[in-house]
């Protein structure tokens, strides 16, 4: 085989050949893991920032990690110490922790597939900009806020489309260096009572209030910051008085199934999805809709599937999960657990101890590529959720925390 | 109080008519009036094929008489009937006589209630199985009703009401409660059934499991919080409708192997363990009283309950009509009274449900005789309209080609079909513009959805002016005919009527049918209407006597209630009211948190009225309709069957009667450590592997050769750095990517002398093999030493090391695969298979 033959262009290497080369080093035997400073320095940074450490800032997170020139063959740092969160700062300095692992961190909680492949959008930019700016994160579902970027070039933002976002993206801008901070209603006009943070970007609501009953939002709120779907919080008993007529309680003929499946997340559900009763997604107008004082049609569809369900009146909600099994999801003592829109709805989500735990989780299992289920990561996790609550809600610090904790050993 | 209650009942004294003509909102439900401004009950038409003597007595002196005649007598003088008996001369009374009509009429009279048809001595005699002339003794008293209700609504104008009568005063009974802890009893709950949850469903229903499924009662770490949720899935009075049961039994869930099934999952045997355990569980608890704290209602049995009867239904042109009654057997009777019935017969897959229906599974069909069937055919085409009504719930929306109801021969061949296709009703009308298959038939649009999987009332009309049209749920779909104007002449009178599926068995529906009616006019939208409001089933009035709670005399708290499928109740419209037209109501009388009970036990799900939060009197109570406290309703599951469950009210607030409802507790289910080593490392995803070879080879990722590779390929990169789902293609598609970097960075000078230094520059086209000599040449190390500092020679020796042997052995393999190779071709190499390796990808 003549392997020069098969290149496409100049300098190109055929790829069987390339393949073969790169599957040798893989099956070479890898060394055990290093517990040295510099091996330590460049796994937090890959694993914060995504790409490896130049040689200026592997120095200078050595230097962090052995408080000072290391000597050779220093060892490591134990994991959490200080100069290992000293030397994460340096990691979270870089751009492409904005740039890479932010987006790629947040990116799946915008759309339903929860796919990472999807275009930059106002949701993923806001999380980016809060973490960068050390905005507290439990104001993410109800915050007034937004974040754009000034770079030059790109089309201005728009409630009804998404080409800033796309077009930054693939303009390789720097969104570390360019995002600004404003607000929904200052950029899109969305009134002030509407707006709920993340909840109410373009991004969540183009894929989450689009069509259906606007349940979606709850559950994939549920999905990306309670780290639970609805089967892991269903409780079936609770009362179904908020369970809307569109729910058949005889599905096919058979009312177990209501009686055992559909009700167990319905009965919690509705009563506060009812939050987002004013809520729509316009499709054809590519932006969303909000209709204060007026239900939506979609609350009220398919009202003979069973006549005497609940009709929707307005936007108050209930957390009927207050009560009940669900108590463990340890939600607010300040807060009173009702209300009316999204943006309460979203204090009382982001105020639960679960929404707390659920981004240390995220992040921690974003940074050290494992599901936090050992005894030692469980303490970890836990510690570093109680300095999270406690010290501001900094998301920020959370990488750096989950970067130190599992910096190799 | 109570037994004055009862006195009373003896002698219907606490009667007391509910006028349901009366406008009110409740009145959508009770509304029974026959007379004009309501429901007019018309008369049916008769058939030509129904056999009856030549009467040649005295002519009827009325036109009560008249209808007497038309819609009663000449149905029941036949000798197979009541005729058989009592005729002129024969067994008193004689209301079947047939030598003048006229003395039959007033012999008749004292055997009908004018105010209550249903509860006529004729109905409730066959009804009872004398001498009834079908094997099922209800459709014969359904049969008899319908002539008596379409002989009183065809006479003079009456106003038919709902008498609301006071049930027997009996206490909420006890029950079989759960024991508070665990670990007590005997067997306890700890010994019996949970060792079985533990071993076969912890996969699941386990909040440590790879994948946690709620209810976690399958906890092995923590069996108070499994205990709590074991509990709304055990039925003690009745262990085999306990839900735990019902999925091995029935539902085939994870069934497990046994010691009898060689390893093969058992569902029969994994039910009969269960079964076992829950029963030997219940047996171990003794029936104990009601909760003395729970402030209740006295109780009721749905039997007891007042019958909703009639409703308000239209059925002028009625020709066929099936209740399914009868609850068993192999046949669904024709109770329409129009002659000949073309009783169904029940083949394959179906199975009666609770609360009047049937239930079709795959292989099931209902199917009349075609002898029988040809009336159909025979009135229908007199007409040239007909409509057929339905109360159908689809087993899914994803079934097809699926016949609801049809009149037909064969795949192709019919008269008329109502199906379904997935989410879409279609109406197929053989006529003088479709094919003999009824094509093209009407098709509802796939926008609107209108088949769901919930009970609907689905109407199929056609006439010769606007051919086919359907109604779901009493509204017009919109959708317009593609064939209308045609004529029904070429219909088959050798067809047969068959319901979920088609004759030759191939176009199988399921779901249930409760419902079904086949009238020879094409209904119009205030007759479906009307009939789509008068709801299907046996609906009861259950009072639940609350006068000790409320201190008003005979007051009761009235539920709506019919049985809803086989497995639930349906109760709704909860309503006070007090039987005694004088009563008073104190001021501020508050009720709040309502719930259901069920033989002694509060229901564990479906409370929909626990939220309850009403102050009864004042304007909103009247004596004639007393109070509405909630419009909604909800589902209570089926425990020991409709003729022994015995329901209660209970409240967290009545008056001053009150309370404390504790909801089940939140209990923390810490998650439990897994300590099994899991991989230390992670690949890169796919764009830290993009920004990655950028940073190393300088080149930009906006770059338009490796912008477009990119583009094309991230999606084959890996999306998760789980080593475990690393691919092969996913190793192709890095390579790929790197070999465009390389390629970049060896064509810009800049950047090719920033990763190499100058020293290849001036010979880039020089063949390979010259140029970098054997190994250990300075002209290798350019690009070894280069490839090595880009992996990181200070951060991973090791790994650099291993590099640089590698890149050696394949300048030296390059020009020994093809001898013409150059120094930029051989480099690129190198540099692809460095940077798309694990050196760099691993992290």
């Amino acid at each position: 085989m003549n392997v020069m033959t098969t290149g496409t262009g100049p300098g190109r290497a055929p790829r069987a050949t390339l393949t073969a080369c790169t599957l040798l080093l893989l099956a070479q035997p890898l060394a055990p893991a290093f517990a040295g400073p510099n091996e330590q320095a460049k796994r937090m940074y890959e694993r914060i920032a995504g790409i490896p450490p130049s040689a200026a800032e592997l120095t200078q997170m050595t230097n962090a990690i052995c408080g000072g020139p290391c000597a050779a063959g220093a060892a490591g740092a134990a994991p959490g110490s200080a100069g290992l969160l000293q030397a994460a700062t340096v990691a979270t300095g870089a751009s492409s922790f904005y740039n890479v692992t932010l987006k790629n961190f947040s990116m799946p909680w915008t759309n339903r597939s929860a796919t990472v492949f999807a275009p930059l959008n106002d949701y993923v930019a806001t999380v980016i900009g809060m973490v960068r700016d050390n905005v507290a994160f439990n104001t993410a579902l109800s915050a007034d806020i937004l974040y754009t970027s000034n770079a030059s070039g790109l089309p201005a933002p728009s409630a009804a489309n998404n080409n800033h976002y796309a077009t930054a993206e693939q303009n390789g801008v720097d969104l570390m260096s360019t995002l600004v901070k404003g607000t929904q209603s200052g950029t899109y006009g969305t009134p002030g009572a509407a707006v709920a943070g993340l909840i109410t970007t373009r991004g969540a609501a183009s894929a989450f209030f689009i069509n259906g009953t606007n349940r979606a939002m709850f559950r994939f709120t549920m999905i990306n910051q309670f780290c639970n779907d609805m089967p892991t919080l269903m409780d079936t008993t609770r009362p179904s008085d908020r369970i809307r007529q569109d729910v058949a309680r005889s599905p096919g003929g058979d009312s177990r199934i209501f009686l055992n499946n559909c009700v167990g997340c319905h009965s919690g559900m509705d009563p506060m999805v009812q939050a987002f009763a004013y809520y729509n997604f316009d499709a054809t107008a590519g932006q969303m809709v909000y209709t204060p004082g007026q239900v939506q049609p979609k609350y009220l569809i398919n009202a003979t599937n069973f006549p005497f369900g609940f009709v929707t009146p307005d936007d108050s909600w209930q957390n009927r999960w207050r009560a009940g099994p669900n108590t463990v999801l340890g939600w607010s003592g300040g807060l009173p657990g009702s209300g009316n829109g999204a943006q309460s709805l979203g204090q009382e989500l982001a105020s639960s101890a679960t929404f707390a735990q659920c981004q240390v989780s995220k992040v921690f299992q974003a940074v050290c590529f494992r599901a936090p289920v050992s005894s030692t990561d469980l303490a970890t996790v836990s510690s570093i959720t109680s300095s999270f609550t406690s010290g501001g809600y900094n998301l920020k610090q959370v990488f750096q925390q989950s970067a130190a904790a599992c910096p190799g050993s | 109080m109570h037994s004055r209650l009862s006195n009373a009942m003896d002698k219907i004294l606490a009667r007391r008519a509910l006028q349901v003509c009366a406008a009110a909102a409740m009145l959508a439900v009770l509304a029974a009036c026959s007379s004009s401004g309501g429901a007019p009950t018309t008369v049916n038409q008769q058939t030509t094929t129904v056999t009856t003597q030549q009467y040649t007595g005295p002519p009827a002196q009325n036109a009560d008489i008249q209808a007497f005649q038309v819609n009663l007598w000449q149905n029941i003088i036949p000798s197979n009937r009541c005729g058989g008996c009592h005729h002129q001369g024969g067994q008193s009374p004689m209301f079947a006589r047939s030598d003048d009509v006229n003395q039959a009429y007033q012999a008749a009279l004292p055997l009908v209630s004018l105010t209550d048809p249903s509860q006529s001595t004729l109905v409730l005699k066959v009804g009872g199985g004398h001498n009834c002339w079908v094997a099922d003794p209800s459709a014969c008293a359904a049969t008899m009703l319908v002539w008596i209700q379409n002989w009183l609504g065809a006479g003079a104008s009456s106003t038919t009401s709902v008498v609301l009568t006071a049930p027997p005063v009996q206490a909420a009974g006890g029950g079989k409660q759960f024991p508070a802890d665990p670990t007590v009893g005997n067997p306890s709950y700890q010994a019996s059934v949970y060792p079985l949850l533990t071993k076969f469903c912890s996969g699941c229903h386990n909040p440590s499991s790879a994948s946690p499924q709620q209810p976690y009662f399958a906890d092995p770490n923590n069996i108070d919080a499994a205990y709590v949720a074991a509990q709304p899935k055990i039925d003690l009075a009745q262990p085999n409708q306990s839900r735990f049961y019902e999925r091995l039994a029935n539902e085939f869930h994870h069934c497990w192997p046994t010691a009898s099934s060689n390893g093969a999952p058992d569902c029969p045997g994994s039910a009969a363990a269960m079964l076992a355990q829950i029963t030997a569980f219940a047996n171990g608890i003794p029936i104990t009283p009601i909760d003395p704290t729970l402030v209740v209602s006295n109780a009721v049995s749905l039997t007891q309950g007042t019958i909703a009867a009639g409703g308000a239904r239209f059925e002028g042109s009625l020709i066929a009509t099936y209740m399914f009654e009868t609850g068993q057997g192999s046949t669904a009777y024709d109770t329409s009274g129009v002659t000949p019935e073309a009783d169904l017969t029940l083949s394959g897959n179906v199975s009666w449900v609770g609360g009047w229906g049937l239930m079709f599974g795959m292989g099931s069909a209902a199917q009349a005789s075609t002898s029988a069937s040809a009336k159909l055919a025979n009135m229908i085409q007199e007409s040239g309209e007909y409509s057929i009504e339905a109360w159908a719930a689809p087993a899914d929306v994803a079934q097809t080609a699926a016949w609801i109801v049809s009149y037909s021969g064969s795949n192709t061949t019919r008269n008329m079909t109502l199906g379904q296709a997935a989410d879409q009703y279609e109406g197929f009308t053989r006529s003088g513009v479709t094919n003999t298959g009824g094509t093209p038939p009407l098709v509802t649009t796939t926008t609107n959805g209108a088949a769901q999987a919930a009970l609907q009332h689905v109407v199929l009309t056609y006439d010769p002016v606007n051919g086919q049209k359907l109604y779901v749920n009493g509204v017009f779909t919109g959708d317009m005919d593609p064939s209308k104007g045609g004529s029904l002449a070429n219909w088959d009178s050798t067809f047969a009527l068959v319901l979920g599926n088609e004759t030759s068995g191939q176009r199988q529906w399921q779901g249930v049918i409760k419902m079904v009616a086949i009238y020879n006019t094409a209904l119009n939208q205030a007759q479906i209407t009307q009939n789509f409001n008068a709801g299907v089933g046996q609906k009861y009035y259950l009072l639940f006597g609350v006068s000790t709670l409320s201190g008003v005399n005979q007051s009761y708290i009235m539920f709506t209630a019919s049985q809803y499928d086989n497995y639930s109740y349906l109760f709704y419209n909860p309503t006070f009211i007090s039987l005694d037209p004088n009563a008073t109501i104190p001021a501020n009388l508050a009720v709040a948190g309502m719930r259901i009970g069920v033989n002694g036990l509060l229901a564990p799900g479906g409370q929909s009225f626990a939220t309850l939060n009403a102050t009864l009197g004042g304007s909103s109570y009247s004596a004639a309709n007393g109070q509405q406290l909630s419009r909604l309703g909800t589902v209570i599951p089926v425990s020991l069957g409709a003729a022994n469950d015995l329901f209660f009210l209970s409240f967290d607030q009545f008056g001053s009667n009150s309370h404390t409802f504790v909801d089940p507790p939140g209990i923390p289910t810490p998650p439990v450590p897994d300590n099994t080593p899991v991989p230390d490392y992670g690949i890169a995803t796919y764009e830290r592997i993009n920004n990655t070879l950028a940073r190393l080879t300088g080149v930009p990722i906006t770059d338009q050769v490796v912008q477009t590779l990119y583009m094309n390929s991230q999606q084959a990169m890996p999306a998760t750095p789980l080593i475990s789902a690393f691919v092969s293609s996913a190793q192709t598609a890095i390579s790929g990517l790197a070999n465009g970097y390389c390629g970049e960075m060896m064509a810009s000078s800049s950047l090719r002398d920033a990763f190499f230094g100058t020293g290849l520059d001036a010979s880039l086209t020089a063949g390979a093999s010259g140029f970098f000599g054997a190994s250990g040449s300075p002209q290798r190390a350019i690009v070894i030493n280069g490839l090595s500092n880009a992996i990181g020679s200070t951060a991973q020796p090791q790994m650099a090391s291993a590099v640089a042997a590698e890149v050696d052995a394949l300048i030296t393999r390059v020009p020994q695969i093809n001898s013409a190779a150059t120094v930029t071709q051989a480099t690129v190499a190198a540099c692809t298979a460095s940077l798309a390796s694990a050196a760099v990808t691993l992290q």
